[in-house]
């Protein structure tokens, strides 16, 4: 499926299920998101991860609404537990099974999103192992001389600023001269067709939203 | 798309090499907010970590508009932060997006009052003030806060603006002065 | 195909007062491969980003022409067709995860036709000889490996011509001669003019066609023929050295003791497992081709990086030490200077240091006193950055000094100086090591000045990591 279109359709539902207050509508959302990672062949380890990481969040703000909300709480309190889940389920479904040059591709060839922004974030992400090490790097030099810096340490936000704007110009000189140059035509090796199928599911996808929203008198 | 013509190559890598810095910074805050999260859970309290933390994940944001000065930076620095913080062991998928969305146009909304012409406390204070309101209004529906009593509601928004202002303000203002000390922005910056 | 000629071409950085190059006039001739020569710091890099249009030159100093086309007026979609520039730093040369994207990548630039495409990757690809490495990830491969794969782009891209500044910088002595072995066959069958700075002059007296050196007036000459020999001899004459260390002995508290110790960057293994002890109180020189994993080592020893096996620090292994503790106990000076600074004035960087201090030699005066020494003194309120990268090492050095860790690993710290400053340091570590006895451990290339240092000589080559009694 073209990811722009499968973007587009979980930015949807997010967005939807963000205005509405249905427990069952978040259940039957990550039960069908769950189905469709299990097909896509996503390993129960990572299934396990998505239950556990946003428990701390869920038992906050369930508690929150349970203790200190108004009127119906405990209803709301669960409507807001399950919606974390239902945003961590559906947005699983698009990064555990899409990859960022895809979406790139698809960016770029089918909503012609200029090409620096593309491959600009996609050189930037390419570093980001390298990024992580460079933290500890910095955090290092500090306590070598003394200084521990945390993350309310300027020191250390200006050293890491000081590295990115080294690091984007020899970036963006490299992919110059590997042929890059801004907002000129560029032709495509992998092609990301956007077909009628693409459409049609969004279309589809957005409709039984709406059912599952207004139509069936669940709750 | 006109706007896109006064970016550079070099700008867009900036702000994404930015952002992921600071996201891999912000990860060693998590023991933070679940140490805070877990202690205020009982009393139902437990918002409180991600109001007081709040502050941290906008600033990519503030700080890129305030660095660049440059229509849509502030914008485009938390989207960037955020499309990058998806794909790298973000859990909040396309949760995080619109967050990145909300938050950066909060941000910019606060250069925008400003006529982008006070790159001072005035701007500073007022990107706060707009990221505070902006993704108050945004958490009222998402986070369910229109259901809170109204005495919690003001706490949180007030700890919520503090937040803003420490991490978006001063703490961006502490840096950017570094950053103008130490004379590398001019030659860095295109524009 | 393409003749280069720069015409009274003068260039100065805008934050700069005077120019990197000045009135330079110089013809590079198609199909030659040219040796570009000079002191660190005296312009090759700039003049290299000036002729593929990475710097642009303004209006009125000077023009560079392709074939009496001035680059100037080449549209930006062509000039990579006719200019290709490989960097130094193997590491921010990529903008995709694999080295199959790359390609494509570079194609796409090249507006070149999707199907034709696949064909030209693989003949670039079985050009250099890395056909094997097609899928596999940039960030996962070797420093030698990385180069390849940018000239692989490069052939890819058909670029008449042909720029690589100190490419071999990290590269290990096979991959060199690899390389250099496919740059003389794209000159002789492919026609392509190749310009080529570097420092190590090692191999290139047979292969190139013209020697270009950097003069002190910031002017461009050609060497002529009759003066080569001289010229390369002077080089390998400087490489060698006769100097004798004994081999130390195994003591029971040794200050490091590795065990079975392994280090990889990726999944590229850098040192097999390995048992070796560092002592205390002497100082110890390693040594060893680039990127045979020298500065790894030290990232190791400092827990910034990743091994197997068992790294003990006077008996304790150092997994089960203090973060905070131990890093003042083992201080690294980074390789890049400017890793290591914090703040932004001379002044700041050094009080910062003088207030942390381990222990209490360097007072005020003596910390002035070395300035004077190091010919800094009277910059205190210079930005840091703003620093030549000789002075930015000293500063460094000095800073790192100051804090009188017992333990110092210095990786790299002559480099980028002039004699003078090397014989001004080497004094000054020797007057604070008797009165502290602070314990050195030591990469460096360079040896002139350093050798009376040395207690100790490590060799890190093809994976392994010996004492030897002789310098390389
Ligand atoms: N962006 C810059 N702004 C100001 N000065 C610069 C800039 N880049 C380089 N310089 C200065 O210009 C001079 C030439 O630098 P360049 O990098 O071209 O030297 P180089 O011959 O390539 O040195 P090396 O052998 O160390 O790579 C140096 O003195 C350097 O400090
Ligand atoms: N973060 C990294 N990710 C992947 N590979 C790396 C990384 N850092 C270094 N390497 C590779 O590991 C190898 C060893 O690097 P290292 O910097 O330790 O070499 P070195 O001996 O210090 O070389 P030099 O003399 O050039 O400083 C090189 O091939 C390098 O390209
Ligand atoms: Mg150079
Ligand atoms: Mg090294």
């Amino acid at each position: 499926m073209n990811p722009s279109i499968k973007l587009l359709l979980l930015f949807i539902i997010a967005l939807e299920i963000s205005f509405t207050t249905i427990i069952s509508l978040n259940i039957a959302l990550v039960i069908l998101a769950t189905l469709y990672l299990l097909w896509r062949r996503t390993s129960l380890k990572t299934l396990g991860w998505l239950l556990i990481v946003p428990l701390l969040p869920a038992i906050g703000l369930w508690s929150t609404q349970y203790i200190n909300g108004t009127g119906d709480n405990a209803q709301m309190a669960w409507v807001l537990f399950t919606r974390i889940y239902a945003f961590v389920f559906t947005g699983a479904t698009f990064t555990l099974t899409t990859d960022i040059l895809e979406l790139a591709d698809a960016l770029e060839q089918n909503w012609h999103l200029p090409a620096k922004f593309a491959y600009g974030v996609l050189a930037a992400y390419n570093l980001v192992p390298k990024i992580q090490h460079e933290v500890k790097v910095i955090r290092m030099a500090g306590l070598m001389r003394g200084q521990t810096l945390s993350f309310w340490s300027p020191k250390l936000y200006f050293k890491a600023i000081l590295v990115s704007i080294n690091w984007s110009q020899n970036l963006a000189q490299a992919m110059q001269s590997h042929g890059f140059v801004e907002d000129a035509p560029r032709t495509h090796y992998r092609h990301v067709p956007l077909r009628a199928s693409d459409w049609s599911i969004l279309v589809i996808g957005i409709g039984l939203l709406q059912i599952g929203a207004f139509a069936i008198p669940w709750r | 798309m006109k706007w896109a013509k006064s970016w550079y190559l070099s700008d867009v890598i900036l702000l994404a090499l930015i952002g992921i810095f600071f996201g891999a910074i912000f990860m060693g805050t998590n023991y933070v907010y679940d140490v805070l999260t877990a202690a205020l859970s009982p009393i139902g309290l437990g918002g409180l970590a991600n109001e007081l933390l709040l502050g941290l994940w906008c600033m990519p944001g503030m700080l890129a508009g305030y660095m660049l000065r440059l229509k849509g930076s502030a914008t485009l620095g938390e989207l960037l932060a955020a499309t990058v913080e998806m794909f790298f062991g973000g859990q909040w998928g396309i949760a995080t997006l619109i967050s990145g969305i909300v938050q950066g146009f909060g941000a910019e909304l606060g250069y925008i009052v400003t006529r982008y012409k006070h790159y001072d406390w005035l701007g500073l204070t007022a990107s706060a003030a707009t990221t505070t309101i902006v993704t108050f209004g945004w958490d009222l529906a998402r986070n369910g806060y229109y259901k809170l009593q109204l005495w919690l509601l003001i706490l949180y928004f007030v700890v919520r603006f503090i937040s803003m202002f420490v991490f978006g303000g001063l703490l961006t203002r502490l840096i950017t002065d570094m950053l103008d000390r130490s004379h590398v922005l001019k030659s860095s910056h295109s524009n | 195909m393409a003749t280069i000629t720069l015409n009274n071409l003068t260039y100065t950085y805008p934050e700069a007062s005077v120019p990197v190059l000045d009135h330079v006039n110089l013809t590079l001739p198609a199909h030659q491969f040219t040796l570009l020569t000079g002191p660190s710091g005296t312009g090759k890099s700039t003049l290299l980003r000036l002729m593929t249009g990475l710097i642009k030159l303004p209006a009125d100093h000077g023009q560079i022409t392709y074939d009496d086309q001035d680059l100037a007026t080449l549209a930006a979609t062509d000039r990579a067709g006719q200019v290709a520039l490989m960097f130094q730093n193997p590491n921010q040369q990529f903008a995709m995860d694999t080295v199959q994207n790359e390609l494509v990548f570079a194609l796409e630039n090249r507006q070149v036709d999707p199907q034709v495409m696949t064909n030209r990757i693989n003949e670039a690809l079985d050009f250099v000889g890395i056909r094997d490495l097609q899928d596999r990830q940039i960030n996962h491969l070797s420093g030698g490996e990385k180069q390849k794969v940018a000239l692989a782009v490069i052939v890819a891209m058909n670029s008449d011509v042909i720029l690589l500044d100190e490419p071999f910088a990290s590269v290990d002595p096979a991959a060199r001669a690899s390389l250099l072995r496919r740059l003389i066959k794209l000159r002789d069958d492919a026609g392509k003019t190749i310009i080529l700075a570097d420092h190590d002059l090692t191999d290139y007296e047979t292969l190139v066609d013209q020697v270009v050196q950097i003069n002190a007036d910031r002017s461009l000459s050609s060497l002529p023929k009759p003066q080569w020999p001289h010229f390369f001899a002077a080089f390998s004459a400087q490489a060698a050295s006769d100097h004798h260390w004994p081999l130390p002995k195994n003591a029971p508290n040794a200050l490091f003791d590795l065990q079975q110790v392994q280090l990889q960057q990726g999944s590229f293994v850098l040192l097999q497992p390995t048992d070796l002890q560092f002592l205390d109180h002497r100082n110890t020189l390693i040594t060893g081709p680039n990127g045979s994993g020298k500065s790894t080592l030290f990232e190791a020893l400092v827990r910034l990086n990743p091994y197997t096996g068992q790294i003990n620090y006077h008996g304790d292994n150092i997994q089960k030490l203090k973060a905070k503790r131990y890093a003042r106990q083992i201080a690294l000076l980074f390789q890049d200077a400017e890793t290591q600074f914090l703040n932004i004035t001379v002044a700041e960087e050094l009080a910062q240091s003088q207030k942390y201090a381990y222990g209490d030699y360097f007072t005020t005066d003596r910390i002035q006193q070395a300035l004077t020494q190091l010919n800094l003194a009277g910059r205190d309120e210079q930005v840091i950055y703003t620093l030549s990268e000789g002075q930015k090492k000293k500063l460094q050095i000095l800073s790192m000094l100051i804090m009188q860790s017992p333990v110092l690993l210095m990786d790299e710290p002559l480099k980028g100086l002039d004699l003078k400053s090397v014989d001004a340091l080497v004094t000054l570590l020797k007057t604070t090591q008797a009165a502290t006895q602070q314990t050195l451990i030591i990469i460096s290339h360079q040896l002139t000045g350093l050798t009376s240092l040395i207690d100790y000589h490590l060799r890190f080559d093809q994976h392994q990591l010996q004492y030897q009694e002789v310098a390389p």
